[in-house]
C-alpha cells in the first residue's frame, strides 16, 4: 500500500486557516501598498518630482544705465562662449582597452577649433578652466597625467567682499602653476575631461563653457563642427559693457560673481544660481535688487544622469531689471576727468577727487576719483589687466570721494565762521588783527616765552601780514589768526567757541557721519572732541587743539563729499541734502517710473545774516583783488569759493617722521569748494588733489574748468538770464 | 511492490482557470518589462522582453509535461531527490564559483548554474515524500524530528555558502508543509522550541552582509548600505507616486527615467504600482492570490497525501516568494534579491514554476479513482 489516502485529519479547520493565512498575507500587503499609493500619495510625488525635475534659470537682462540726459552709461553686450555638454560626448567604452573615447573625442574637438595653432586659445581655454576647477584641482590632474609644469609664487591681491557692497584688497602668496605659459594640448584635454566628470554626476545636460570670447568666425567654424562633432554648443551670455569705461568706473561700480563669503546673504536675498554675475561695488552694487530683475524658469526633466527629455509645465519668462537713470551728467563728468587728470599730471600727484552737486537738491552732477580703472575688466574673466590693478600702490579701485579720509584744511574754516557768528562770538564787524604768529604758554611752564607753542598763518610764510580783518575779509584771504581766535579764543583778550560748541557745529555740517550717499563704501571719521582725545589720545584737549581744528586740521577728517555736502547749506540757505546719484529708476516692462525726491538730511536753522556774511567771504575769496581763489572766476557768472591748502603728516619710515620738503614743511593737499551762480546756485563743486600743493594753484584751475563746462554745457543764454549779483 | 492505481487521466480537471491566470500574469509580467528596459541602452537587457515571451512558450510546454507526468512517479524519486540534493550542495561547497562574496554556483559549460534554484523543487519532492510516507499517518515525532535532522545537514551547506534568503524560503516550505501533513499540538510546540533556539543561533552567526540587510531593512539611512537603501527608498516613491489609478503603461517616471533600479526583476512590483497604480496593485496581487486559491482547491481534492502536499509545497513556494519580493518593494520585508513569479523577467524561473504547477495539475487530472488493485 504505497499512497496514503489523505487523512481524515484535514479537517475543516485546518482548510479554513490556510486560507485565513493566505488571505490575511495578501491583505497586509495590500494594506501597506494602500498605504502608501493612497494615503501618502502626495508625499511621494512631491519626491518623484524631486527626482525628475530640474528647474533651470533664464537669466534676466540686467537693468541698463543711463545719466540724467538719457545718454547709456551701462548696458548688456552679447557674448559668445564655446561649451562642451557631458551627455553628448561619447562614453568610454569598456571593451575598447586602453583607448578613451571621451578622451578622444575632446581631442578631436580641440584640433577642430584649431587650438594648437593658436596659443592665445590655449591660454584663455586654461585660464577659464583654472577659475572653475581651481588652484588645487588644477595642479593635481595636470600632476596625474604626468604633464610638464612651470610654477610661479604669486602675490594674489584678493578683491574680498567684506560686507555686501563693500570690497577690500587683501595679499596672499601662493606658489601656483603658471598659467600664462600655454599647456599641451593633452594637458588641456585632461582638465576639460575632468570638468566633464565633475558634472556627468547629476546635470549631464548642462553646458560647460570652455572658450570664451569667441569672435564671429570662430562661432561660425564651431557651429559647422558641431554637426560633425556632437558636444559642442555656441552659448550665448550676457556680458557687462560699461560704453565710457574709467571716466564712470568708481560711480557705475562693476560686478562680478557672488563672493563665497557672502552667498548665505545673497541667497537670502533671493539669488537661486551663485553663478549670476551680482554687483559688487558702486551703482551696480548699491542699486544691486533693481538692476537684476527677475530670472525666468525653465522646468525640465530628467533621468537618473541628468540627461534632460523635455520641457514640463510653462517657461516662466525673466521679468528684465529695472533701468536706472543717473543725476550724473556725462559730458560734465567727462570734463571734470580730463581736467583733474591733467592736474595731476602737471603736479604728478597720485590722486584727486572732483564732485559736482547740485546745491538745490543734493544730486550729484559729477564725481571723479582718480586714479581711475577700466571697469570692463571685471566682465571678462579676471586677467593681467586686473592684476596690475590690484598691484598698483595709489589703489585705483578705491573711490576716493567716499573713502578717503582727509584734513579738509581751510574749506573747513567756513564751519568755523557759521559756529562763531552763531554763538555770538563774533559779529560781521568784528575785527582781529593779524600782527604776524600768536603763541600760546605752554601749560606747564606758563611764564617761559620760549616753551610757548607758535601758531602761524599761511601768509607768514610768505612774510606779510593781513592786518585788521573782518569775517568776510577773513574768509576771503583765509586768514588763519582770525579762526584761531574764532576756534579757540585768545588769551583773556578774546573768547572763542568752547570745544563743544565747535565739535557741535562740526556735526550739524555732516561731519562725524556718513553723507548718505546711495554708493556703497563710504567711509567716515568721528568729530574730534574732548572725550575722543582722551579715549584715543590718551590726554585732554588743549586750546591749541581748538586752533587747528578751527581750520580744518589737526584731529579733523572728513571724506571729500562729506566737505563738499557742508558747503551745499552756504549755496542753498541752509538746507544739508544727502548727496544722491540716482534719478529715476524706470521699470522697462511697463515704463513705470519711480522719481527720487530730494533727501534733507537737516535744516541748519543759522541766520540768514550768517549765511549772507560766509556767502559774501567766499564771493570774496573769488571776486576779489586779494581773495585766494581770484583765479577761479568765470566769465558770464559769479562764483563764490573757498580754497583749503590743508598740512598732512604720511609717515616715512626711514626717518620715523612725517615726510617735509627741503626747507621743513609738510606736504599739503590742495582743495577748493565753490558754488555759482552766487544768487541762486545750481552747482557746487569740490576739487581736492592729494598731495598736489596750494590750491588756489592747483584746485582752483580745476574747478573754474569744471564751472566753465557745466554753464557752457547749459547754453550760455540761460546762464546770463540767471546769472545774477 | 508498490502498484499504480488506475486512475484516467481527464483534461477536464485540468484547472484551467489556473493556467488562465499563470498565462496571464506572465503576459502582464512580459508588458512590464518591456516598461522597464525598452529605454535601456544594453542591448541583452533591452531585449529581456522578447527573451521572456520564448519562455513563456517554453514555460507552456513545462506545463502540460508536467500535468502529463504521472505526479506519482515522483514518489521514487524521494530518496534519490534528497540524495542528488545534499550531493549537489557538496559540490558547490567543494565546487564553486564565487560571485559577491558568496559561492552558491557551479560551471556547467560555460553558463553558471545555481543548484539551490532546482533545490526548492527537490525540496519539495523530499519533504511531501517523507512527510506522506513517515508521519502523516501515525503522527510519530521521533520520525518527524529524524526527517528534519536529515534536512539540517544540506540546509546547513545553503547557509554556508551564504545564502540566506534561500535557506529562509526552504525553512518556510518545510515549516509549511509539515503544518500542512497535519502537525499534532504537541508536536508543534517541540518544534517551536526548536525553531526558536535555532533562529537565536542562527542569528548569532548571521554573515555580515546579511546583518548588513537586515540592518538596512532596519535602518535605511546607515551609511553601509547606501545602495540598497537607495534601491527601497526610489521602490517606495515609485509605488507612492501611482496613487490610485498610476500614471499609466510606459509612462512612470520614476521608472521610465531610471530612478527605479533593478526594476525589471527585484523590484518590478514598483513598476506595476508606479503605472497602474493602487487599482494595479490589488488587481497583481488579486490574480497571485486567485492563484494560490485555485491550488488550495487542488490540494483540498488531492487523494493521496502526497499528492496533496506536493501541491501544497509549490503553493507555499509561490506565496513567499511573492510576499518576501513585493515586501521588499513595499520596505516590511529586508532587500533579499527575490524574484515576483510569474512577473519577474528571468527564463527559469518562469519555466521551472510553470513546471512545477503543471505537476500540480497532474494531480488534479488524476483524480478520478477507477478501482484499486494491490
Amino acid at each position: 500500500m504505497w499512497g496514503n489516502a489523505p487523512s481524515a485529519e484535514h479537517s475543516r479547520t485546518s482548510k479554513v486557516l490556510i486560507r485565513v493565512v493566505l488571505v490575511g498575507m495578501l491583505a497586509f500587503l495590500l494594506g501597506r501598498t494602500f498605504q502608501l499609493q493612497i494615503l501618502h500619495h502626495d508625499t511621494y510625488v512631491a519626491r518623484a518630482d524631486a527626482n525628475r525635475l530640474r528647474t533651470t534659470e533664464i537669466p534676466a537682462p540686467r537693468g541698463l544705465i543711463f545719466d540724467r540726459n538719457g545718454v547709456l552709461l551701462a548696458r548688456n553686450r552679447p557674448s559668445y562662449q564655446l561649451a562642451i555638454i557631458p551627455e553628448d560626448l561619447p562614453d568610454d567604452d569598456a571593451a575598447t582597452d586602453g583607448v578613451d573615447e571621451e578622451f578622444e573625442a575632446i581631442m578631436d574637438i580641440l584640433f577642430t577649433l584649431g587650438v594648437p595653432e593658436n596659443p592665445e586659445m590655449t591660454l584663455d581655454m586654461q585660464r577659464n578652466l583654472f577659475a572653475v576647477l581651481g588652484r588645487q584641482d588644477f595642479r593635481k590632474i595636470l600632476e596625474a597625467h604626468n604633464i610638464p609644469l612651470t610654477f610661479i609664487n604669486v602675490q594674489y591681491d584678493v578683491l574680498r567682499q567684506v560686507q555686501q557692497g563693500d570690497a577690500e584688497v587683501q595679499t596672499e602668496t601662493v606658489s601656483s602653476v603658471d598659467i600664462e605659459r600655454p599647456l599641451p594640448l593633452e594637458g588641456l584635454a585632461h582638465l576639460i575631461q575632468a570638468r566633464v566628470q565633475q558634472r556627468q554626476q547629476g546635470n549631464a545636460s548642462e553646458p560647460i563653457p570652455i572658450l570664451t570670447n569667441l569672435d564671429r568666425g570662430e562661432i561660425s567654424i564651431i557651429a559647422e563642427a558641431s554637426y560633425r562633432r556632437p558636444g559642442t554648443h555656441v552659448l550665448e551670455k550676457a556680458i557687462r559693457e560699461y560704453v565710457y569705461g574709467e571716466l564712470v568706473s568708481h560711480v557705475l561700480g562693476f560686478t562680478g560673481p557672488v563672493p563665497q563669503e557672502l552667498e548665505d546673504q545673497y541667497i537670502q536675498s533671493g539669488l537661486t544660481a551663485l553663478t549670476e554675475p551680482v554687483g559688487l561695488s558702486g551703482i551696480e552694487a548699491a542699486y544691486q535688487n533693481n538692476l537684476r530683475g527677475e530670472p525666468g524658469t525653465r522646468t525640465i526633466e530628467v533621468d537618473i544622469f541628468g540627461t534632460a527629455h523635455g520641457t514640463v509645465g510653462e517657461v516662466v519668462e525673466p521679468v528684465p531689471g529695472q533701468d536706472i537713470i543717473l543725476t550724473l551728467d556725462i559730458e560734465l563728468q567727462r570734463e571734470m576727468h580730463y581736467a583733474l587728470r591733467e592736474m595731476l599730471a602737471r603736479q604728478e600727484a597720485d590722486s584727486g577727487v572732483a564732485i559736482a552737486i547740485d546745491p538745490r537738491n543734493g544730486q550729484v552732477l559729477g564725481l571723479v576719483s582718480l586714479p581711475s580703472f577700466d571697469n570692463n575688466i571685471f566682465s571678462n574673466n579676471l586677467t593681467e589687466a586686473y592684476l596690475r590693478l590690484a598691484e598698483d600702490e595709489r589703489r585705483p579701485l578705491i573711490n576716493y570721494a567716499i573713502g578717503g579720509l582727509y584734513p579738509p584744511g581751510s574749506t573747513f574754516k567756513i564751519v568755523t565762521a557759521v559756529a562763531g557768528m552763531e554763538e555770538r562770538v563774533i559779529q560781521p564787524r568784528t575785527v582781529v588783527v593779524d600782527n604776524g604768529p600768536i603763541y600760546l604758554p605752554n601749560r606747564f611752564f606758563p611764564d617761559d616765552p620760549s616753551q610757548a607753542q607758535e601758531f602761524v598763518s599761511w601768509n607768514h610764510h610768505r612774510d606779510f601780514n593781513h592786518g585788521p580783518l573782518t569775517l568776510r575779509r577773513a574768509l576771503a584771504v583765509s586768514n588763519d589768526i582770525y579762526f584761531y581766535y574764532v576756534g579757540g579764543g585768545y588769551r583773556d583778550q578774546f573768547i572763542g567757541l568752547t570745544q563743544p560748541e565747535l565739535a557741535q557745529w562740526a556735526k550739524r555740517f555732516g561731519y562725524g557721519e556718513e553723507s548718505g550717499i546711495d554708493l556703497p563704501g563710504e567711509v567716515k571719521f568721528s568729530v574730534p572732541d574732548d572725550q575722543w582725545k582722551r579715549i584715543n589720545w590718551a590726554s585732554s584737549w588743549v586750546t591749541g587743539d581748538s586752533y587747528n581744528m578751527a581750520i580744518g586740521q589737526g584731529y579733523v577728517l572728513a571724506t571729500p563729499l562729506q566737505v563738499l555736502q557742508s558747503v551745499v547749506p552756504i549755496a542753498n540757505y541752509g538746507t544739508l541734502y544727502k548727496p544722491q546719484m540716482v534719478l529715476q529708476i524706470v521699470e522697462t516692462t511697463t515704463g513705470r517710473t519711480q522719481e527720487y525726491t530730494p533727501s534733507v538730511v537737516r535744516f541748519l536753522d543759522v541766520s540768514p545774516q550768517t549765511l549772507d556774511e560766509v556767502r559774501l567771504g567766499m564771493h570774496d575769496a573769488v571776486n576779489s583783488l586779494e581773495g585766494t581763489a581770484r583765479n577761479g572766476s568765470i566769465e558770464g557768472v559769479l562764483v563764490a569759493g573757498k580754497t583749503g591748502t590743508a598740512e598732512f603728516c604720511e609717515f616715512d619710515p626711514e626717518t620715523q617722521d612725517c615726510m617735509r620738503d627741503e626747507e621743513g614743511h609738510l606736504p599739503t593737499h590742495a582743495s577748493y569748494v565753490a558754488f555759482a551762480p552766487f544768487k541762486d546756485p545750481e552747482i557746487a563743486v569740490l576739487v581736492f588733489v592729494y598731495g598736489g600743493g596750494e590750491g588756489s594753484s592747483v584746485a582752483v584751475p580745476v574747478a573754474q574748468r569744471i564751472l566753465n563746462a557745466y554753464f557752457a554745457l547749459k547754453g550760455l543764454g540761460q546762464v546770463a538770464q540767471s546769472a545774477g549779483g | 511492490m508498490y502498484e499504480f492505481a488506475q486512475r484516467r487521466v481527464s483534461f477536464a480537471n485540468l484547472d484551467w482557470w489556473l493556467w488562465g491566470t499563470a498565462t496571464l500574469l506572465a503576459l502582464f509580467g512580459i508588458a512590464m518589462i518591456y516598461s522597464a528596459t525598452h529605454s535601456v541602452v544594453d542591448p541583452i537587457v533591452r531585449g529581456r522582453w522578447s527573451s521572456q515571451i520564448v519562455f513563456l512558450i517554453l514555460s507552456m510546454v513545462a506545463f502540460f509535461v508536467g500535468a502529463l507526468l504521472d505526479y506519482r512517479l515522483l514518489n521514487f524519486l524521494g530518496l534519490p531527490s534528497f540524495l542528488a540534493f545534499a550531493a549537489l550542495l557538496v559540490l558547490v561547497e567543494l565546487y564553486g564559483v564565487e560571485q559577491n562574496g558568496a559561492v552558491r554556483w557551479i560551471r556547467v559549460g560555460g553558463t553558471l548554474v545555481q543548484p539551490t534554484e532546482a533545490g526548492k523543487f527537490m525540496l519539495i519532492v523530499i519533504v511531501a515524500w517523507y512527510l506522506s510516507r513517515y508521519y502523516t499517518e501515525r503522527k510519530r515525532l521521533p520520525m518527524l524530528i529524524l526527517g528534519l535532522g536529515a534536512l539540517a545537514g544540506p540546509l546547513f551547506l545553503v547557509y554556508q555558502q551564504p545564502d540566506l534568503g534561500m535557506l529562509i524560503t526552504m525553512l518556510f516550505i518545510i515549516g509549511a508543509m509539515v503544518l500542512m501533513s497535519g502537525l499534532a499540538w504537541s508536536h508543534f510546540l517541540v518544534l517551536g522550541a526548536f525553531g526558536l533556539a535555532g533562529l537565536l543561533l542562527l542569528y548569532s552567526s548571521l554573515e555580515d552582509y546579511m546583518v548588513q540587510r537586515l540592518g538596512m531593512f532596519f535602518n535605511p539611512n546607515e551609511a553601509a548600505n547606501i545602495n540598497a537603501a537607495y534601491n527601497v527608498r526610489q521602490s517606495l516613491i515609485s509605488v507612492g507616486n501611482g496613487g490610485w489609478f498610476g500614471q499609466g503603461w510606459m509612462n512612470g517616471s520614476q521608472n521610465q527615467l531610471h530612478f527605479l533600479r533593478v526594476r525589471h526583476t527585484d523590484f518590478i512590483f514598483s513598476v506595476v504600482a508606479e503605472e497602474f497604480g493602487f487599482v494595479g496593485s490589488c488587481l497583481l496581487l488579486g490574480l497571485l492570490g486567485f492563484l494560490l486559491w485555485r491550488l488550495l482547491r487542488t490540494m483540498d481534492n488531492a487523494e493521496d497525501e502526497f499528492g496533496r502536499l506536493l501541491v501544497g509545497g509549490v503553493g507555499a513556494l509561490i506565496l513567499f516568494q511573492t510576499f518576501v519580493n513585493t515586501g521588499m518593494n513595499l520596505r516590511i520585508m529586508p532587500v533579499t534579491g527575490m524574484t515576483l513569479p510569474f512577473i519577474s523577467s528571468g527564463g527559469s524561473s518562469l519555466v521551472s514554476i510553470m513546471f512545477a504547477l503543471g505537476l500540480t495539475q497532474s494531480v488534479n487530472v488524476r483524480r478520478t479513482v477507477i478501482g484499486w488493485s494491490s
